[in-house]
């Protein structure tokens, strides 16, 4: 099964509106099997959310964690559990502070680089001199409520083309919820699990494994047979995404040397793409401009 | 917090444009049932007077360059500029070492009040608070010189 989760969430733990609770009971009535608690430098929403979960049968799980708000950029850790100091923070080797997180056996990605820092907030645009991108498990490539141009479809570059030099860093994507914001029409990340399984477990497998969809509601599935590409959509039911006639989705196939646009039902021969190593797959709703993108698939590594 | 004991209390002048922490360690000696940590600071916002002419010029351009397509207008970016800059700094706090609290809030005083059984936001209860307190300043942006701030710790 695919589950849903929205991995980027704050409370009154640090500066948002929700309590844990109503953050809980938020996620709760828009269906999401897996929410991430991501406070900006602080886990003290960790144990209250724990005994929300323990005390009541809700239909969903939690995914603990924390942005880690620096004067630099923030890096959002998931999996986290307890809080490694990030105040020596250097801005020139900001790998230490990854693999600080990641030897307590969390994932540590990058948040909204793009964004606004100084002088209105310093730190929300990543501003890390970053030359081992292999510290970096993850990049939000949509921070749903900053400008789809000026961040979005920048951070969504940006991770296109670290992939495509060869990093392996998954796509997610996030709310930033400080406050009562609609999730509809937005993107979330999905990833295989089991029904009950340990959703912990399964985005680590997930993220390391770069099997992220980063939808609006429809996740682009691709097949390979005899080195053929062929595709199809699985509806997941995202409440808000109203589905269009399936002849109007688009694929656009982006690789190191280029960019094939085609339709749902096409195959395409792998040998299109000559030596380049992997393959972004993303579908759009009848045209390939960033408005209409509706999934971004897991990276084909040939 | 009037009958709780001050053990700690400090003031201080920020220069614009420091980033770092500043840190205090206070050794408890004793253990005690209740901890508070008030910080406070003043000026967060540029006063009318503080927004020449001249600074204006350099932050919108600093906006225009930085950040291209975020504003329609210089007019947009000099709203923002009067309304949206800020100075921001944020606490945290740890006993023994251990992290106990931070409180990232935009907010010119706060506490970070705790005891064995609750806690304020951001902040996790302590059955024991004793040993070594350590509260650390965050400062990611100062907007003016001669910016005043002011700690206090406070225990029962």
């Amino acid at each position: 099964m695919f589950k849903r989760l929205e991995l980027h969430n704050h409370t009154t733990e640090s500066d948002a509106v929700f309590t844990c609770r109503e953050l809980t009971d938020f996620m709760v009535a828009d269906h999401v099997d897996a929410f991430a608690l991501t406070d900006h430098n602080t886990i003290s929403g960790h144990s209250k959310i724990k005994k929300i979960l323990e005390e009541n049968a809700l239909p969903l799980s939690c995914i603990y964690g924390m942005e880690y708000t620096t004067y630099y950029g923030h890096i959002l850790c998931l999996n986290l559990y307890e809080y490694v100091p990030w105040e020596n923070i250097n801005r020139h080797k900001p790998e230490l502070l990854f693999q600080a997180v990641r030897e307590k056996g969390a994932l540590a990605g990058i948040a909204h680089p793009y964004s606004m820092g100084w002088p209105f907030a310093r730190g929300c645009r990543f501003e890390m001199d970053m030359t081992d991108y292999s510290c970096c498990d993850f990049i939000e490539i949509s921070n749903n409520l900053e400008p789809l141009h000026e961040v979005n479809e920048r951070g969504l570059l940006l991770w296109e083309n670290l992939v495509l030099a060869g990093e392996r860093i998954a796509a997610t994507c996030g709310m930033d919820l400080h406050g009562n914001s609609s999730l509809h029409g937005h993107f979330s990340t999905y990833i295989q699990g089991e029904e009950n399984g340990d959703i912990a477990k399964e985005l680590d497998t997930a993220i390391r494994s770069q099997k992220t969809w980063v939808s609006k509601g429809p996740l682009l599935l691709t097949h390979i047979q005899n080195d053929i590409l062929s595709f199809s959509v699985q509806q997941t039911g995202k409440p808000g995404y109203q589905q269009p006639e399936e002849e109007s989705y688009l694929i656009t196939l982006r690789s190191t040397s280029r960019t094939i646009t085609c339709h749902l039902s096409d195959t395409i021969p792998l040998s299109e793409f000559g030596c380049d190593l992997s393959i972004i797959p993303k579908l759009y709703e009848k045209e390939p401009i960033m408005e209409n993108l509706v999934c971004v698939s897991p990276v084909i590594v040939l | 917090m009037n009958d709780m004991k001050t053990i700690y209390h400090v003031e201080g002048k920020l220069c614009k444009e420091f980033i770092g922490q500043i840190s205090y360690t206070v050794c408890l000696d004793q253990s005690w049932d209740e901890l508070d940590i008030e910080f406070a600071f003043s000026p967060q916002y540029f006063r009318p007077e503080d927004l020449t002419k001249e600074r204006i010029q350099e932050l919108t351009e600093y906006c225009k360059t930085e950040y291209p397509g975020f504003f329609s207008s210089n007019e947009e970016i000099e709203d923002a500029i009067r309304h949206g800059t800020k100075t921001e700094i944020h606490t945290l706090a740890t006993l023994n070492d251990e992290f106990i609290g931070c409180v990232h809030k935009q907010l010119t005083t706060r506490h970070m009040h705790i005891t064995k059984g609750e806690a304020s936001d951001g902040c996790i209860p302590q059955s024991k608070i004793e040993g070594v307190l350590k509260v650390t300043l965050i400062v990611f942006s100062v907007l003016l010189d001669n910016t005043d701030y002011s700690l206090t710790v406070r225990v029962r």
